[in-house]
């Protein structure tokens, strides 16, 4: 049997081919630069592609569990965490041959294990319910145009300059000496990974059991579905790997420190020394580079590959908020900012990547961003917001 | 079984062919370059000797993940913060440390070891001065470093090199190659008649700055010991980040007035770029030199010490 593919519209290639063109002038630009830059705008668009596509937005597949039963969603992200861990795993072996104390992979989102983290996830969690999304979701619905997202930004940079002053406090007396663990130094490789499967087959099993199939609408047009979150999930996982393997870990939330640090610095609101994160690296630190940044890069390109893929599937519409909108996406930001600061990180680099590294930061993080986005949930409920 | 002993015998022939071959090659390489001298080596050469089981290659960046995500084939990584440094008393590594560091490494007794890095090979200068203080010969400068091999487009691989412990015996430490903040005392104060090179930029060296950019200011005093003569670290290398050949190099240092007539010191602001400078001038030119590893960060904080800043500039004075 043959079927006619049908082809879209022209129109909807527009978004592909804006984007296409500003890769380009961008590869112009970066011609002098370090080949890594290229590569980490590639990653984004990826990601902004996936995350698009397949709607990987934490806050919108929690909200789908605990409102409509639905765990499809929340399954396609542990489906993202399993494909890491194993792809992490084989870096890791690549890295360091036998996983031995004090070594740890370069650059890994391994964090302390501390209160300060609990606060953190728990704000985060929240803000991310109270906001409508979490901070890689807001970028790649503003590639889909929901102009909210931008508020929503700078309420995340608002978030971190008021984190930036209650760092040094933190730091002294909860962070600094919170215990940093890596499983695979406890138990080797072979061991950290049984362990990871193991609680995440333990979690799908849990959200299978209440799991309630859903009715859900197929367009005629294929480019209008939306890919399953299964397939988002393992895409995220591979370039989760690719990106670890070739840059350093997935993380959305660098290059916002860096702009609010610019910015707090502007109004001489940052404070001289953040304590343990000014680590000095060598001799000379490595020259900043004043405008091109891997991260920078990388959150451009998940606004730009989402912008790419809604225009070409109809999900591209300029949606202008109302002023309730304005202010619960401006304060749900100011929690998200404070929240990912003083947990070094957010949904992607504390909860994706730091599972994927078998931190326990990272499951820490899980688990009290649930409990965050469960108060926030319930909040809005009641109050309907 | 015949067969088998045929096999290994032909396998242990093509191992002494190997090893004639490549002792010709060196031996002819050696013969027609310059500065391919016993302590530098070009990366043509390292190219061609990958897989020679002699040659040892160690990389020292201090970039996180520098290594890991691409070295060269082979390489080990020693990390300049805790492998080669005491991590607890400033201090160099210790001899025991050191030892171990290089059985693990899988380092043999004749081997040929090869240094690079990040950062201009400014740590893996640190660690060739590290190795001649234990008395380890046959230890090499790849020219140019990582990054010449680099721009290149020579290979690099992600994959860690796995080794078995090494036979290595490393010497007492020899501290004649080694500065201790009394011998620079003694020339700031006119008592020993020894060249001090200063090897930081112009900006500290005058005390217009107490550190470069983007590094803490871990001394409260800007400025240069006295006698000390400012000859910038980055003056004995070409554009592709290459030493000088030797006559360049003679009379850069000639006309300030160093020509290896007298013992030398270096220093810079913790002691790593001078390694660099003395690398040049002990193992290129053959000097007497010593590297001080204090350095300015323990000089310039150090009390009751002339020190001379010809900017004027006073910590602190807002």
């Amino acid at each position: 049997m043959h079927h006619k593919i049908k082809i879209p519209p022209l129109k909807n290639f527009l978004g592909i081919i804006v984007v296409i063109s500003i890769s380009l002038w961008i590869k112009v630009e970066l011609t002098n630069e370090s080949g890594l830059f290229y590569l980490s705008l590639w990653i984004g668009l990826m990601l902004g592609v996936v995350l698009q596509r397949s709607r990987f937005c934490f806050y919108c597949l929690s909200r789908d569990f605990v409102e409509k039963k639905d765990a499809s969603g929340l399954l396609g992200i542990l489906l993202s965490l399993v494909i890491g861990t194993i792809g992490y795993h084989f870096v890791f072996g690549a890295f360091l041959i036998e996983p031995v104390k004090p070594y740890l992979p370069p650059n890994a989102h391994i964090s302390p294990v501390s209160l300060v983290l609990i606060l953190g996830s728990l704000c985060f969690g929240f803000g991310m319910s109270i906001a409508g999304s979490c901070i890689s979701a807001q970028l790649y619905r503003l590639g889909e145009g929901l102009l909210s997202a931008v508020l929503s930004l700078v309420g995340v940079l608002i978030g971190f300059i008021i984190a930036y002053q209650c760092w040094n406090f933190f730091y002294i007396n909860f962070i600094s000496n919170a215990p940093i663990i890596w499983f695979p130094h406890y138990m080797g490789y072979g061991g950290s990974i049984f362990l990871q499967l193991s609680l995440l087959v333990l979690i799908f099993i849990f959200l299978f059991f209440f799991h309630r199939p859903q009715n859900k609408l197929i367009s005629q047009y294929w480019w209008e579905n939306r890919w399953p979150t299964y397939i988002g999930g393992i895409l995220v996982g591979l370039i989760g790997m690719i990106a670890f393997l070739r840059i350093t870990p997935l993380g959305v939330t660098a290059e916002l420190g860096r702009v609010s640090k610019l910015i707090a610095g502007y109004f001489e609101m940052m404070p001289s020394r953040l304590n343990g994160l000014d680590t000095l690296q060598g001799c000379i630190s490595a020259v900043t580079n004043l405008f091109w940044s891997n991260n920078g890069l990388l959150i451009s390109g998940v606004v730009m590959g989402s912008f790419a893929t809604a225009v070409f599937s109809n999900d591209f519409a300029i949606k202008i908020p109302n002023k309730n909108e304005l202010a619960r996406t401006f304060i749900g930001g100011l929690f998200m900012g404070f929240g990912a600061m003083i947990a070094l990180g957010c949904t992607i680099g504390n909860l994706l990547s730091g599972i994927m590294t078998a931190s326990l930061s990272g499951w820490v993080f899980l688990v009290f961003c649930f409990i965050g986005f469960y108060a926030g949930w319930a909040t809005r409920i009641k109050f309907d917001i | 079984m015949k067969l088998w002993k045929n096999i290994l015998k032909r396998s242990r022939k093509e191992y002494t062919m190997n090893k004639i071959i490549y002792i010709f090659a060196s031996l002819l390489w050696s013969s027609f370059s310059f500065a391919n001298s016993d302590f530098l080596v070009e990366s043509d050469w390292v190219e061609k000797n990958l897989n020679n089981p002699n040659v040892r290659l160690i990389e020292v960046s201090v970039s996180a993940g520098d290594y890991e995500r691409g070295h060269i084939q082979g390489a080990v990584n020693f990390k300049w913060h805790t492998d080669l440094v005491d991590t607890v008393s400033r201090d160099i590594v210790s001899k025991e440390n050191f030892q171990n560091l290089l059985t693990k490494s899988g380092i043999n007794q004749g081997d040929t070891i090869i240094l690079y890095g990040d950062k201009n090979n400014w740590f893996a200068a640190w660690a060739s001065w590290i190795f001649d203080i234990y008395g380890v010969d046959n230890v090499k400068l790849l020219n140019g470093g990582k990054t010449k091999w680099q721009n290149e487009n020579k290979p690099l691989t992600p994959l860690a090199t796995a080794v078995s412990a090494g036979n290595i015996i490393i010497q007492d430490p020899n501290l004649s190659l080694r500065a201790k903040l009394a011998d620079v005392v003694k020339v700031a104060n006119n008592e020993s008649d020894i060249a001090l090179v200063d090897i930081r930029s112009p900006a500290e060296y005058e005390g217009k700055i107490f550190a470069p950019e983007g590094v803490q200011e871990l001394a409260v005093r800007a400025g240069h010991i006295p006698g000390a003569i400012n000859v910038p670290w980055g003056k004995a290398v070409n554009e592709d980040g290459t030493i000088k050949s030797v006559s360049e190099l003679k009379e850069l240092y000639a006309s300030v007035g160093i020509d290896g007539s007298k013992p030398i010191i270096t220093y810079c602001r913790i002691g790593e770029r001078s390694s660099h400078t003395w690398f040049v001038l002990k193992k290129i030119l053959g000097y007497d030199v010593r590297n001080y590893d204090g350095s300015w960060t323990e000089y310039g904080n150090s009390v009751g010490n002339p020190i001379i800043n010809l900017t004027g500039t006073v910590w602190g004075n807002t």
